[in-house]
Order: structure tokens, then sequence, then C-alpha cells
């Protein structure tokens, strides 16, 4: 009971209007204390160009953005991704096109000091819809629709990449996330996750299918996270309010934690799309002792209808955000987890302070 | 749209027949004349995408040489068309739409539920009771959209001379919606309109300053004076300032502006205590105005009065002691001439001198409100409201008319088609979507006029209408066509055959996009577009070299004739280029498939390929008996399964023998299953049945529309030998 008392807890809520359509966005800790700032990647319907922005918050007055610095991007931005040390903030983006891109900030201002790209044909063919920075934002994974798992190494100076896999189009990959600096995870279509480890090529070294038999509803993974802590638990959320759980321990069964599954008795809080999910650090030191390593740790998660909430395994999910539009993507500040920024379809973004 | 073509003179939707000049764009499209052919359509939004073709060269061997601007064989332009109204940028337009959606949603809901109730026969007083609430709550909702007066940011301490906040400038819109408030969706204020509209000219009189003189626009001006003026009443602007103020019932400003008066200066107080004193006593009695009207917002002056009887009464007193004042004795030893001349003009005012009011107000609907205040505070009725506005306009013509002049004059005149008309010209297709909510509020009449259903119009309303023209604006831009559902789907009549166009244009190609598009079908449960989509994006992703999306798309949408097509093109795929290697590639495909026993098509056929795949694989990994047990079950499997294509066959048998791979003899193959040392792995029934295929084979071989493996001559023959041997020692087993 405790554990709700605290989610019931006060919410500071920021809305705020941006002239643009907000495709991702994440926190960037710098080290600097009094300020805090977002990426965001914008497109602008009117002028049909996209571009990264970073905007700072002002600590006292979240409502009060302004902007620090801006990239024009060559493409609509699919992902984005941020190293999460303080020292060397680099910001990661994926486009539509196919390009990577990383952006190398001031750790203090976050001011653009230089940026890298990778925009050859053989890089990837068609859209990229997944990427991950690793830990230490010297490696990063990106998968693609065209099937291809490609990772690219980042110089100061140069970016080289390998392929890992090629499935020619057989396979699509929506997916991408980091477990250890040498294993990552991939996600794709029919509810499919792919356990890679980059010491035995060759294919993915475990494979897993959701199968919940549900007729035409669509099985697409949109997003995965693994915890640090748990790196065998891979943490999935898709189509139809479907969040899961994958241990690769016990690898026949996944955890459901929401969706709408016949004969499951799950309570899911939300039946579209759930774009984004991620574990929810937010108050877990305290907690995080009673939860045995079987159990999944709290998930937050946003959907297609509007509903951003916290899933704890056998609890009744809580709603954070109820709105009238989809929220398409989320990010929960590393180095003060009360916080979040969410995107709203309706061209806003919401800052949420959990107290 | 909907509906004929009809002559303008039986329209009603409002379309003017006169052409207004025509706008010209020059476009620079840079190709040598001449243009062979020019086509014209329209992208998103306001864009029109105009490309030019120009001439075919008929030096086609020209090709290399020369400038590269010879060989531009067209150029494609795009123009953007701005829209008239230039007081809401377009993201603020969106912002509106965005935030229109909900409480549109919430009051058809009620409505519906309403509707649902009375049809249960339900006392139908108390629903309209409840519904002006409804109607009103809508529109104070979608009012708070359209932005609230913010003050600009101001000095930290205020100067005492400062009479008008500075404020942001409302917009037209806004002033607009509220007029409509006003008249129809607010019933507590039907009798106190006069008074509801001071409020609203207090608010919006800027607005009019656009286009002449105002009481604002002179107020504005005298505060630039009156940082510098020493002795203020002295000026006669200042006095006509106080007049004017007065006229429009701005209570607050006038006070503020007599306090100004140098009397009040404490070194002058001595030798003007007269002057004081009567300025002081006129702007005591215009803060005890009587107002007929429920309430007035703190720091506001006057005095409320709720009932006619209570406010004669108090009027009639107030009215006195005006008069008294004039004739009071004072005045003669008032010696500051302009004073005296102000204050008197003023109680003119405020006794409602016709004549005085006309000189202090500039524009009609000032002098219109003025008249309200001071002269008939009793108006009722929009037939009188109407006559005296007409009355106002012929003291104070106008060369043109403000679209919220238009707007009202519509209101007064009971005309619910002129008022509809005024909101789709002047205020757009936004406007009048949102208001007509309103307007069937307003009246019974108004109500039946606008959901009759109209021959001209194609059998639908001119609430439909105006909701379906609203939604194709919506419809028409990436970024709001998401809550073009809501509009249409409120639309008894064409909404539902109009959404389901809008979903099959939105485009497939990106995952995200596809699934936004299932999503709405998905709360419409319109089942039948979703696969249809789906089906869409299957096709396009197979043919775009994405396979697997392709198939998934396919099989969501349950499409069995396309993924056995799929699967015929796919066997051709395995056949020639499966290796053992690249199999590990198709791995991912076939977990896709899924083993269940749903739709796969055709397909079904690679997932059992795959487990026979895998067991040869095993064998050769040295997993002796058990595996070879199990490839053999694969593959009587894959034989006796009608979906396993013919041409098939002999591949299978062959297979791995003298697979695409060379090194033959390291694989499994079905040779080696077929002389198995240890015992036979095929009884004589299974053997029987390999044979018999093998014999059909032979026969088919004759049929023209054979298609011959890809495998050497002796491949049969090998086979074969390799079953005929199999069964002599199948024979001896058993």
């Amino acid at each position: 009971m405790a554990m709700v008392a605290e989610g019931v807890g006060t919410l500071q809520i920021h809305r705020i209007s941006q002239p643009k359509y907000i495709d991702a966005l994440r926190w960037l800790s710098p080290l600097s204390a009094f300020e805090r700032f977002a990426v965001l990647a914008l497109h602008d319907s009117d002028s049909d160009v996209s571009s990264i922005e970073i905007q700072a918050l002002n600590r006292s007055n979240p409502s009060n953005l302004h902007l620090q610095s801006s990239w024009a991007s060559p493409a609509r931005i699919s992902t984005l991704r941020v190293s999460q040390i303080p020292q060397k903030p680099l910001v990661a983006a994926s486009t539509y096109m196919g390009s990577l891109h990383f952006l190398f900030t001031d750790p203090v201002d976050a001011s653009l000091e230089s940026e890298l790209s990778l925009a050859e044909k053989s890089f990837h063919a068609g859209p990229i819809s997944g990427i991950d920075l690793q830990g230490t934002g010297s490696e990063c994974v990106s998968v693609g629709e065209d099937g291809r798992v490609n990772l690219v190494t980042i110089g100061d100076s140069k970016l080289n990449y390998r392929r890992v896999f090629d499935s020619h189009g057989l396979v699509s990959y929506t997916a991408a996330k980091w477990a250890s600096p040498a294993e990552f995870a991939t996600g794709g279509l029919g509810f499919s996750l792919q356990y890679w480890d980059q010491r035995k090529p060759g294919g993915a070294v475990s494979q897993f299918k959701g199968n919940w038999g549900r007729g035409n509803m669509s099985e697409i993974v949109h997003s995965i996270d693994i915890h640090p802590s748990r790196k065998h638990i891979l943490l999935a959320g898709g189509s139809s309010g479907t969040v899961f759980a994958w241990d690769l321990r016990w690898q026949k069964q996944p955890v459901l934690l929401s969706g709408i599954v016949p004969g499951e008795t799950v309570v899911s809080p939300s039946e579209s799309e759930v774009w984004e999910v991620q574990f929810d650090c937010y108050m877990q030191s305290a907690t995080i002792g009673n939860i045995s390593s079987g159990q999944i740790l709290p998930v937050m998660m946003c959907s297609e209808d509007g509903i951003l909430a916290v899933i704890k395994q056998g609890e009744q999910p809580m709603e954070i955000l109820a709105e009238p539009c989809a929220i398409n993507s989320f990010d929960i500040d590393k180095q003060n987890p009360s916080d979040l920024l969410c995107s709203l379809e309706w061209e806003s973004i919401v800052i949420l302070s959990r107290q | 749209m909907p509906g004929r073509m009809s002559d303008p003179s039986d329209s009603l939707v409002p379309f003017s027949p006169d052409v207004r000049d025509p706008v010209v764009y020059s476009l620079h499209h840079d190709l040598k004349a001449p243009i062979s052919r020019l086509s014209i359509s329209w992208s998103k939004g306001n864009c029109l995408r105009v490309s030019f073709f120009g001439k075919k060269s008929s030096n086609s061997s020209a090709e290399g040489s020369g400038n590269s601007n010879d060989q531009i064989g067209g150029k494609v332009v795009e123009v953007k068309l701005s829209s008239e109204d230039g007081e809401i940028d377009e993201a603020q337009k969106r912002r509106i739409a965005y935030g229109s959606v909900s409480p549109f949603a919430l009051l058809q809901s009620r409505k519906n539920s309403m509707s649902l109730l009375s049809k249960m026969s339900m006392g139908s007083s108390t629903y309209h009771v409840e519904w002006w609430e409804h109607v009103m709550e809508y529109s104070k909702d979608i009012n708070l959209l359209l932005g609230s007066p913010k003050p600009l940011p101001s000095p930290v301490i205020e100067d005492p001379k400062t009479v008008l906040k500075a404020m942001e400038k409302p917009t037209c819109l806004k002033a607009a919606w509220e007029l409509m408030e006003i008249f129809y969706a607010d019933k507590q204020s039907q009798a106190w309109l006069p008074e509801s509209l001071v409020d609203w000219l207090a608010d919006y009189d800027n607005l009019l300053s656009e286009t002449g003189t105002t009481v604002y626009s002179k107020l504005v001006d005298l505060q630039k004076e009156l940082v510098t003026l020493q002795a203020v009443e002295d000026n006669p602007k200042y006095w006509e300032g106080i007049s004017s103020a007065l006229a429009v019932g701005w209570l607050e400003i006038v006070v503020k502006l007599l306090r100004l008066h140098g009397s009040y200066q404490l070194d002058q107080l001595g030798n003007r205590e007269t002057e004081n004193g009567l300025v002081e006593a006129v702007a005591v009695l215009i803060s005890k105005m009587p107002r007929i009207r429920t309430e007035l917002a703190v720091g506001r002056l006057g005095e409320c009065y709720k009932t006619k009887p209570d406010f004669v009464k108090a009027w009639e007193k107030w009215r006195g002691q005006i008069t008294k004042l004039e004739c009071s004795a004072f005045w003669v030893q008032c010696d500051h001439r302009q004073t005296r001349e102000g204050l008197k003009n003023v109680l003119q005012i405020m006794l409602g001198n016709t004549n005085s009011l006309n000189t202090v107000t500039s524009h009609w609907i000032e002098l219109y409100i003025s008249h309200f205040l001071y002269v008939r505070p009793f108006t009722m009725g929009l037939e009188s409201m109407y006559s005296l506005a007409q009355k106002c306009m012929q003291l104070k013509p106008t060369s043109s008319t403000h679209r919220l002049m238009g707007l009202l004059l519509g209101i007064l005149g009971e005309n619910t088609e002129v008022v509809l008309a005024e909101c789709s010209r002047s205020f757009g297709p936004w406007m009048v979507a949102h208001a007509v909510e309103l307007l069937t509020a307003g009246s019974k009449q108004a109500e039946i006029l606008l959901h009759e259903e109209r021959y001209n119009l194609g059998g639908i309303s001119i609430e439909e209408l105006h909701r379906l023209v609203y939604a194709q604006i919506l419809s028409s831009h990436a970024l709001t066509w998401q809550i073009a559902p809501i509009y249409l789907t409120s639309c008894t009549k064409q909404g539902m055959g109009l959404l389901e166009i809008l979903l099959y244009k939105q485009p497939i190609q990106h995952n995200h996009l596809l699934l936004k598009s299932l999503e709405i079908c998905r709360l419409y449960e319109l089942d039948s577009i979703s696969s249809n989509i789906m089906k869409i994006a299957g096709i396009h992703h197979w043919k775009h070299g994405k396979k697997g999306s392709g198939i998934f798309w396919l099989q969501q949408a349950q499409d069995e004739v396309r993924l056995n097509r799929i699967a015929q093109q796919l066997f051709d795929f395995v056949g020639k280029s499966i290796s053992d290697e690249s199999f590990k590639q198709w791995e991912g495909l076939i977990e896709l498939l899924g083993s269940e026993a749903r739709t796969v098509g055709g397909l079904e056929f690679l997932h059992k390929y795959r487990d026979f795949k895998k067991s040869l694989q095993q064998v050769q990994d040295g997993h002796i008996t058990d595996a070879a047990r199990q490839a053999v079950e694969s593959l009587i499997l894959l034989m006796k399964n009608p979906s396993t294509p013919q041409r098939f066959w002999l591949p299978l048998l062959h297979d791995s023998r003298t697979g695409p791979g060379i090194e033959a003899e390291k694989r499994g193959s079905l040779v080696k299953l077929l002389n198995w040392s240890e015992h036979p792995l095929l009884n004589i029934s299974q053997t029987n049945l390999l044979l018999n295929k093998l014999q059909e084979l032979s026969m088919a071989k004759l049929h023209p529309d054979f298609i011959e493996a890809d495998l050497p001559p002796h491949a049969l023959n090998s086979v074969r030998l390799a079953l005929a041997t199999n069964l002599g020692r199948a024979f001896l087993e058993e």
C-alpha cells in the first residue's frame, strides 16, 4: 500500500505548445546543476524541415523553455538517443532516410560542438527504425525494416560501421537496446524479440515470438528496455496495449504486464499501440529490496490513446496522464527520476514532476 | 462535395457568384520555353503543386554534353496559397483545432445521450434547462482556447497616470465567438443583453480602431499626452477623453482621469476648493451609477440591481441627484472654465442628452452602447435593439462594415442564414462548424433550419454541410487529419463515406502512420477498411523488398489469395537460393509465420521445410538416429501435404544430396537417410508413397506446363534407385 500512496503524491504538469510536430524527445543532463536540457526532434509541417533543438529548462519555472542550439536534419528523425554520461553528452539520431547522426555537445551549456554523420547507401536501405547508444557512448546499434543490424563505432572524428546481420528484408526490426557492452536486444513484427551477442556472430543467440493468438490485431514491438541490473530481462511494449517481459532464463514463458489477451486477467491501461516503455526508476530505492529478482521492476509506458501509466507486476496500473491525443514518446530523467518529459500528437510537450 | 451544383440564387451555401479580383502569382520555373504540358494538383494543406514539362528535346544525342540546365525536362513548383486571415497564424489555428476536439466531442456525446433520454419520454422541460448549460460549458471551453487577454509585462512601479492597461491585442475570432455566446448560449444574460454588450465593447473596442477613430484610440492618444501634461484640466483632450469613456461606460477610467484633475494637488487644494468639490461630486455620482445586471467584476464601478422596479427606483434617484448638482449654485463659484464646461458636459452625458452622446462617440456601436447606458436602459428584445442599431448607423455611417459589425447586425436581425454566412465569410469553416452548436441552442427555429435535410445539398442538413467542410480542411493537413474523424462521425449522412476515403488516402509506408490509421479503424469498428489498408501496406512492403513486413501485414489482413501468390514466388526463391548459410536469414521469417494454425496460405510449406532442414542439419552434426527419424517424419509430412507444390517434390527428395551447396556428401542427404546403416528409416508404405510421388512426377513431366527443377539430369534416377533399395531393405526388416 505504501507504494500506491507514494504514487498518488502531487504532480506538477506543464504543457508547452510547440508550433512543430515532435518526432522524439530526450532529457539531456549535463554537468551544470542549475540548468537542464531537453533534446527535441522536430518536424515543421509547413516548411517540411526537420531539426533537432536543444532547449534549456529553468529548474524553478519549467514552462519557460529557451532555445540553446539547433541542428538541421536532412530528413525526419525516427529515433533519438542520448548518452547518459554527463562528461560526454552525445545525441544520436536516426532518420527515415536511413542516415545516422551524432551530435557532440558541450557538457556545461549543451551547445553543439561537432557532428558526425553516416549516410551511405550501403548502411541502411530505407528508414532506420531503432538505435541505441551503448553506456559509454562509443558504440551504437542500429536496426531497420530492411532487416539490417549494424554496429557503429563512434570515434573522435570518424564513424565506422560493420554489419552484424542482414536478413535481406525477410525480417524487419523495429527497436534495439543494449544489455551489456557485448550484448543487445532487438524487436520486430509478430511480437518477436532477438538477443544478440557480438562474441557469437552469425545470428541472434536467442529468439522469442509472442504468440497470444488474437486474430487480426497487429503485433509489433515498438520499444524495448533492459534494466542495467537485470540484463537477462527484456521489457517490450507494442501493439494492442501489450507490455511484456521476456526473461532469458525462462524463455518459454513471457510475463504479460499489460494487454488484451483472451484468457489472461491482466488489467491493461491502454488498448492501442504502446509507443514506448521504460523501467521506472522513481522511488525504487525504497522498494527495490522488496522486489524479488524474479519480479519485474515497475514499468512506465505511453500509448496512442493518450495514456501515460506506471505498471507494477500484480498491481493495478497507475495512470499519470490521460490525454485526448496520442502520447508518442516520453523520457524519464535518469539523474532525477521524478521528472518526466512527454511529447503529444498535438504539437506539444508536457513536463511532469512527481513529488 | 455532395450535392449537385446549384444555382447561386437558391444556394444555401455561402457562395458569392461575383468573382473577386483574381490573385496573380508569378512562378519561376527556369525552364526554356516552350512548356509543353502543365499539371496542377493539390499538395498537402494549402499547397498547390504545379508541374512544368518542357518540350522534349528533339536532339536526344545532346545528352552528356552542354550544361546541365539543358537536360532538365521539367520542374515541380509548390505554391503556398496564404489564407486571408492574417490575425491567426497556421500553428495557432491548429492549436485551436486540437483544443476544440474535446469540447465538441463531449457536447456531441451529451447530445446523443440526451436524445436517447428524450426518446424514453422524459420530461422535455428539464431537458431544455440542462441543455443550454451544456452548451454554455462548451462555449466557455472554446472561448478559453481563443486566448485570454494577457496583460503585457508592465513596469514594476505603476505609473499613477496609467489609465489604460496595456493588453495584448485580442483577436476578432474571440470577439465574434463571445458575441455568439452572449446572444445564443448564455440564457442567463438574456435579460441583461445591453449590459453584456457594454462589457463586450469594453474588451474589443480596440479591434474597431483598425478602421477608424474609436473611444479606445482617443484614450490611447490621451494616455501618451498625459505623461507630459502638467495641468491636465487645461487640455480639451482630457475632457474629451473623460466624456468619451463615460459614454461607453468605462466608469473606472473616467473616475481615474477625474482624479488626475489639478485641483486634487495638495498645493492647489486651498484655492480650488469648490472646483475640487464639483469634480469629486461628479466622480462619486459616476461611481454610484445604477446598473441593471446581476454583478460586476471586482474593481468595476456602479451599483447592481437585479430587478427592474429596484433599478427604476435607483435610476430615478440617481438622475435626481445629477439634476440637483446641475442646478447647484457652486458652478458660479468655479473659476476654471474648462472644468466647468467639461463637468457640465459629463452631466449631460449622464442625463442621456443625445446630442452630447453623439458628439463624444466615434463609431456607431459606441453611440449604440451609450444609448443603452444613458437613454434606454430598458431596451429589450432583439427587434428594438435592431431598430436602435439602425438608427445609430444612420447617425454615424461608416464607409466599410467591420466583420464584427456584420455579424452583430446579422444576430440582431434574427436571421440565422445571415449569421451563418457572416461567420463563414469572415471567420472561416472552424467558426461555422463550432458556432452551429450555439445557433441551434439559440432557438427552435434555428434548430429546425439547420437540421433540416435539404435536397439542394444532396440530402444533408446545413449543420452537416458545415461540419463536412471543416472536416475536409482538417483532412488536408498531415497533422490535423487525425481529428477529422471526430467531426465526420458526427455527420450521419455523408460522414462515414468520407471517413473511409480519408483513411484510404493516408500514407502506409511507415508503420507509425499506418498504425495510427488502423487505430482510427479500430475505434470506429471499420474492420473491412482496416484489413484493406493492411493489404495495401502488405503489398507495398513486399514490392519494396521487405518480404517479412509484406507477409506480416497480409497475414494480419488474412489475405489468403495474396499470401498464396506470394508463396509461389517464395518457392522459386527457396528452390534457387537457399543454401544452409542463407537459411539463417529465413529463420526469422519462418518464426514470424508462426506455428499456429493461422492463415499462412501456402507458406505453411516453408515452416515444414524448415523443420526438415533442421533435422538434416542435426544428422550432419552427429545427433544421429533421432534426428534422422525426425527428418524422415518431416519429409513424409511435406510430401503428403497438398500445399507443397509439385515442382518441389524432386528437389525435396534430392535436396541435400546435390543441393545448391557443393559439398554434398558432408550433409545429411536423403540418400544417406535411405541408406541408413542400422536399419531402414522408411517403412514400406512410406517408401511406396515417395515412389508414387516420383511416378506422378514422371507423368507430369510430359505435360507442357511442367516446370523443370534446376537439378542435374540424373537426379530423378538416383532418387528412384535409393528408394528402391530402401524398399528392399524395408521388406527384409518387416
